[in-house]
C-alpha cells in the first residue's frame, strides 16, 4: 500500500505500483482537477508537480511518485489564488477550461524557476500542452502578467524588509 | 432552407403555445415557460413521473441569488453565462447575483425555437435572445409589482437597479431577497401578456455589450468545474471500451476473458447489443478501478468479423465520390437558378477544378464519456452532451426502456466542437451497468475517441464556371459529394426538401454554397457518398459544411479573378451586388470583407517576394444564421513549399454583441481552428480503420504555430448572430489565397502541405 505526500498530505492508497498516479489522484483521491487527455504524455491536460517539476501524471508510475513532494493543481494555492489563477481569471483564459488545470501547473513550474520569461521562453516551456479550444494567446498573456505580478509582489516585499 | 432555421427569420420566437409562470416556490421565486412539445419523444417525455426536477429557467432564491439554468450544453462558449447576462438585463440583476445551473433533459428546457435540447450551429444566442430577454422582463414585472404592494407606491415610478427595486420620490427601496422573503409575488403572464412585454432597446442596456467576468471561469481555474469524467457515484465501477480494427461495421465473433480474469478487481466483459447502431462490434471490460478496467481490456482477445467496411480506405472513399459525381442522376439539386447548361454555351472562358478535404476527427480534450446508473425505474445518464433530447433517446435504446424514463445529467462539456450531439457513449455505460447491476462509468481511451470519432467527413467538390468576355461570372455549377451527418440522425425536421423535388437533403452537407454573390445561372447538387456514409459515419465538426464548401467557393471565386485579370478583393465586391434575393446579406458582407481588407492593409502594404496576401468572405453558417466574416490572410512560402503563416485578419459582422470578450475569444479560436484544419489536421482510413490514434499522429495546432490573430468586431445594431462557428471557415480558403498570391501555386486539398505547394509552384 504506497503512502504519498500530497498537497501537503500523507495519504495512503491501494494501487499496483505500475497504476498511473493519474488515476489514483483521480478515482482514490477524489481530486478530479488533474485531467484524463492522452494517456500518452502528448496534450499535457494531467500535469502535476513532483517535486516542483511539472510531470505528466498519466506516464508516472505511482511507485515513482512514493517519497516525493505531489502537488495538483487543488494544491496549487490555499485559496485559488496563486498568481497564475489570478490572471487565469483576469485575462478570461478558459473556454472548455479541460486543459487549464494541466497550463496552470505547467506554466507554474516555468515562473518558480523563472519570474521573468520571455515569449519565446513561454512558448517552449509549454508547447507541450495542447488547448484544443486554441485559448493559447489568452495562456501566453496570462502567464506574462503572472509573472510581473510575481516579479512586483517580491519587490514590494523586498522594500518593506525591514533594514 | 432547413425548417428548423425558418422559424427564427421575422419576429419573436413564437411563444404562443405557452405561458409564463411566476410564483414562490419552496426556495424562493421560480420563473419559467410551461413546456412545449417538441422532437422526438419529447411529448411522451411530458408525461414523466415527478421524478424529474421540478424545472424552471431560473429561480431567485431568499437570499437575492438568481440562478439561471441552462438548456444549452456549454462546451467553453460560455453559453450558461450569456442567457444569465441576458436575463439579468431585463431583470435588473446586479452581476455579482448571477448563478448558473446546467439543465436535465427535462422538455421545459428544450430550445424555444427547436423545440429539442441541442447546442449547434452556432445558433444559441440568436434563438434564445428573445425568450431570455422576455424571462427577465416578466421577473422585473413580477417582482415590481408586488415592491408597489408592499410599499404602497404605484408601479410605474419604480426603478429596478442591481437586484434593488427602489422608490426615488420616497427613497424607500427593497432588494430581490426581501421581496421573495415577503412572499407577496403571484402572477401568471398569459402567452399574449408576455408577447406583448416591451423590451429594452439597445441604447437602454447596461449589461448586454458588457464584457462581464464570465461565471464559469473560476472553477475552470482551480480544477473545481465537473466534467462527466469528474462523476462519481456510490457504488460505481468502470469500463474501458475495446473496440475494433474497423470503423463501422464489424461484429465480435468471439470474446476469450481468460486473460482477463486475472487481472485484480476484473469483473465482467460485456459484449454490447446495440440496436441503437451507435456502435459496432464494441466490447466493454468492467472493472473495479478504470485502470484495472484498462488493464482488463487489454488482455481480453477478442476475434472480429470486419464486415462490409474492412477494405475501404480514404482512397477507395475518393474514388467513390469522383465517380457519383460524373454521373448525371446523382443527388439532388440545393440550388438551381437560371439554366447553367445554356450559359455555358456562350462563355467565353469556363473553369473547371476539383476540391477535397480529407477526413477530420474532433478530438475534443476530454475523451468521450459517460456514466450510467439504474434507479428504480429510471436510468440515470452523467454526461457532457449537446444533444440531450436524442442522446436520451439513444440511451433508453440501449436500456431497451422508454425514453421518458432517462433522466440526463449535464455537465460542463470538455470541449464539443460537434462530437457530443452524438450519444455512442452512452451505449456501453448502459450496457455495461445493466450486465454488472452498478453504475458504471465508461471513458474511452483516446484511441478509442480517435478511431470512433463521428468525424467531419471526407468532401469531394467539382466546380465548373463561365466567364463571359468582360470576365463577368455568369454561371456556376458546384457538385459536393460527402457522407451526410445529419442525415444520420434520422430525424426529419433536420432536412431539407430539394430543388428538384427528388427528396430530401443534408443541407448540412452544402450550406455556404447558397452563397450571396450574384450568380444568374447557379446550381449546387448535393451528392451523398453512400459508401464513406456506411464507412465513416460522419457527424457535425464545428463549421460543419461550410468549412469545406467555402473551401471551394472561396477558392474558386479567386481563380476566377485571376483568369479574368482582376484582382480578387475587387471581384468579390462586384459579385456583391446585392441583387434580388441577396439583398441585405451581400451588402453586409462586402462591408465586412473591406474591413478585414483595411485593417490588414491589404492592397496598400507592399510585400517582399515569397509572401502574400489572400481574401475569403463567408456568410456561414447558412444564409439565414449567417455571421459575416472576411478575413486576410498573410503568408510566406518557402521554395520548398513550407507556408508560413504571418497574420490573419478576421472581421466579422455579428449584429449585436452580448459580450464582446468573449465574442473575440470564439472567433479567436474559431479562426485557429480554421487554420489547424487547414494545416495541420488530416485523418486517413486504411482496411476500413482510421490510422490516427493519438495526437502523435493527429495533431491540432500548438501554440508555437500559432500565427498573430487580430480580430474586427462590427456590430450594427442587428439580430445577434452566433460566433462559435463561422471564422473556421474562411481560414482555409484565404490561406490557399494567400499561397497563390505569394508564389503562383494553387493547392486545392486539405489540408495543406508543403509538397502539394511544391508540386503546383513547378506545375
Amino acid at each position: 500500500m504506497p503512502n504519498l505526500n500530497i498537497n501537503g498530505r500523507n495519504m495512503s492508497v491501494e494501487a499496483a505500483g505500475d497504476t498511473p498516479l493519474l488515476w489514483v489522484i483521480r478515482e482514490q483521491l477524489q481530486m478530479t482537477g488533474t485531467k484524463f487527455g492522452c494517456g500518452a504524455g502528448l496534450c499535457g491536460a494531467c500535469t502535476i508537480h513532483v517535486n516542483g517539476e511539472a510531470v505528466r501524471s498519466c506516464q508516472t508510475p505511482v511507485s515513482e511518485a512514493v517519497g516525493k513532494k505531489i502537488t495538483t493543481i487543488e494544491g496549487l494555492s490555499a485559496k485559488s489564488d496563486h498568481p497564475l489563477q489570478k490572471a487565469w481569471i483576469l485575462e478570461q483564459v478558459p473556454q472548455c477550461g479541460y486543459c487549464q488545470s494541466g497550463q496552470i501547473m505547467q506554466a507554474a513550474s516555468l515562473l518558480s524557476k523563472n519570474s521573468n520569461p520571455t515569449k519565446e521562453e513561454v512558448v517552449a516551456h509549454m508547447d507541450g500542452n495542447l488547448c484544443r479550444c486554441m485559448t493559447y494567446s489568452r495562456i501566453q498573456k496570462a502567464i506574462l502578467r503572472a509573472a510581473a505580478d510575481m516579479r512586483t509582489a517580491s519587490n514590494a516585499g523586498t522594500e518593506r524588509r525591514p533594514t | 432552407m432547413n425548417t428548423h432555421v425558418k422559424k427564427i427569420s421575422g419576429e419573436p420566437a413564437d411563444l404562443s403555445r405557452r405561458s409564463f409562470l411566476v410564483g414562490t416556490a419552496a426556495a424562493g421565486l421560480a420563473l419559467g415557460y410551461s413546456a412545449v412539445p417538441g422532437l422526438l419523444g419529447a411529448d411522451q417525455a411530458l408525461a414523466a413521473p415527478a421524478k424529474f426536477d421540478p424545472s424552471v429557467w431560473y429561480s431567485i432564491g431568499s437570499d437575492g441569488l438568481v440562478t439561471v439554468t441552462c438548456g444549452k450544453a456549454d462546451m467553453g462558449q460560455h453559453i450558461a453565462s450569456t442567457m444569465a447576462q441576458i436575463v439579468s438585463e431585463e431583470l435588473g440583476s446586479s452581476w455579482k447575483d448571477m448563478r448558473v445551473q446546467l439543465a436535465s433533459n427535462d422538455p421545459k428546457f428544450n430550445d424555444p425555437v427547436l423545440g429539442a435540447q441541442i447546442t449547434g450551429g452556432s445558433w444559441s444566442t440568436m434563438m434564445n435572445f428573445d425568450a431570455m430577454s422576455r424571462a427577465g422582463a416578466a421577473g422585473r414585472i413580477a417582482l415590481t409589482q408586488a415592491a408597489a404592494t408592499i410599499m404602497g407606491v404605484p408601479a410605474g415610478e419604480l426603478v429596478v437597479r442591481d437586484s434593488t427595486v427602489s422608490h426615488p420620490k420616497s427613497k424607500k427601496s427593497m432588494s430581490f431577497a426581501d421581496i421573495v422573503k415577503s412572499g407577496k409575488i403571484t402572477k401568471t403572464f398569459t402567452p399574449d401578456e408576455l408577447k406583448a412585454i416591451k423590451l429594452k432597446t439597445p441604447d437602454q442596456y447596461t449589461m448586454v455589450g458588457v464584457s462581464v467576468p464570465q461565471l464559469d471561469i473560476p472553477p475552470k481555474s482551480n480544477g473545481t468545474a465537473k466534467y462527466g469524467i469528474d462523476v462519481n457515484l456510490p457504488g460505481m465501477v468502470y469500463g474501458a471500451v475495446v473496440t475494433p480494427p474497423v470503423r463501422f461495421g464489424a461484429t465480435v465473433k468471439s470474446v476469450d476473458d481468460s486473460a482477463a480474469k486475472k487481472v485484480p478487481g476484473f469483473i465482467k466483459a460485456v459484449t454490447l447489443d446495440d440496436k441503437t447502431g451507435s456502435t459496432t462490434g464494441w466490447v466493454v471490460a468492467v472493472a473495479n478501478t478504470y485502470a484495472n478496467a484498462k488493464k482488463a481490456a487489454g488482455a481480453l482477445k477478442v476475434a472480429y468479423d470486419g464486415g462490409p467496411n474492412a477494405k475501404l480506405s480514404s482512397e477507395s472513399l475518393l474514388e467513390e465520390a469522383k465517380r457519383l459525381q460524373k454521373l448525371d442522376d446523382s443527388g439532388q439539386f440545393f440550388v438551381k437558378d437560371g439554366d447553367t447548361a445554356a450559359a455555358f454555351g456562350t462563355a467565353a472562358k469556363v473553369l473547371e477544378a476539383e476540391y477535397t478535404t480529407s477526413i477530420n476527427i474532433h478530438a475534443p480534450l476530454e475523451p468521450m464519456n459517460a456514466t450510467a446508473e439504474f434507479k428504480g425505474d429510471i436510468l440515470n445518464i452523467y454526461s457532457g452532451n449537446q444533444f440531450a433530447t436524442r442522446s436520451g433517446a439513444i440511451a433508453a435504446g440501449a436500456a431497451g426502456i422508454d425514453p421518458k424514463f432517462v433522466v440526463m445529467h449535464q455537465m460542463w462539456l470538455g470541449g464539443g466542437f460537434g462530437r457530443r450531439l452524438d450519444a455512442d457513449m452512452m451505449v456501453p455505460a448502459v450496457q455495461a451497468a445493466k450486465a454488472v447491476g452498478k453504475p458504471v462509468k465508461v471513458i474511452y481511451s483516446r484511441e478509442n475517441d480517435m478511431t470512433m470519432d463521428y468525424s467531419r467527413p471526407l468532401t469531394f467538390q467539382k466546380v465548373k464556371a463561365g466567364l463571359d468576355g468582360d470576365g463577368k461570372l455568369i454561371a456556376l455549377n458546384h457538385d459536393v459529394v460527402s457522407a451526410w451527418p445529419t442525415q444520420r440522425w434520422g430525424i426529419p425536421d433536420f432536412l431539407s426538401p430539394s430543388v428538384d423535388k427528388k427528396g430530401p437533403l443534408d443541407a448540412f452537407t452544402v450550406n455556404g454554397a447558397d452563397f450571396f454573390y450574384s450568380v444568374p445561372n447557379h446550381n449546387v447538387r448535393a451528392i451523398k457518398n453512400e459508401m464513406a456514409h456506411n464507412a465513416t459515419p460522419s457527424g457535425q465538426l464545428r463549421s460543419v459544411a461550410p468549412g469545406w464548401t467555402f473551401w471551394a467557393v472561396e477558392s474558386m471565386i479567386d481563380e476566377l479573378a485571376h483568369a479574368a485579370g482582376k484582382d480578387p478583393a475587387e471581384y468579390r465586391i462586384s459579385l456583391l451586388d446585392g441583387k434580388g434575393k441577396n439583398d441585405g446579406g451581400a451588402q453586409r458582407l462586402r462591408s465586412t470583407l473591406l474591413a478585414a481588407m483595411g485593417m490588414a492593409g491589404y492592397g496598400t502594404v507592399k510585400l517582399p517576394k515569397g509572401e502574400g496576401m489572400g481574401v475569403a468572405c463567408v456568410s456561414s453558417q447558412e444564409r439565414a444564421t449567417a455571421s459575416w466574416t472576411a478575413c486576410v490572410a498573410h503568408v510566406a512560402v518557402s521554395p520548398s513549399g513550407e507556408v508560413k503563416v504571418k497574420k490573419l485578419t478576421v472581421a466579422t459582422d455579428v449584429g449585436m454583441q452580448v459580450h464582446p470578450d468573449n465574442i473575440r475569444a470564439q472567433v479567436e479560436g474559431a479562426a485557429l481552428w480554421g487554420l489547424s484544419l487547414a494545416m495541420y489536421e488530416k485523418a486517413t482510413l486504411k482496411d476500413g480503420g482510421i490510422e490516427q490514434t493519438n495526437f502523435d499522429t493527429y495533431t491540432p495546432l500548438r501554440m508555437s504555430q500559432m500565427p498573430e490573430v487580430a480580430v474586427n468586431v462590427i456590430a450594427n445594431g442587428e439580430k445577434p448572430t452566433g460566433v462559435g462557428e463561422p471564422a473556421v471557415t474562411v481560414i482555409a480558403p484565404a490561406l490557399g489565397n494567400a499561397i497563390f498570391n505569394a508564389c503562383g501555386a494553387r493547392v486545392r486539398a486539405l489540408p495543406i502541405t508543403a509538397e502539394a505547394v511544391k508540386a503546383s509552384m513547378k506545375a
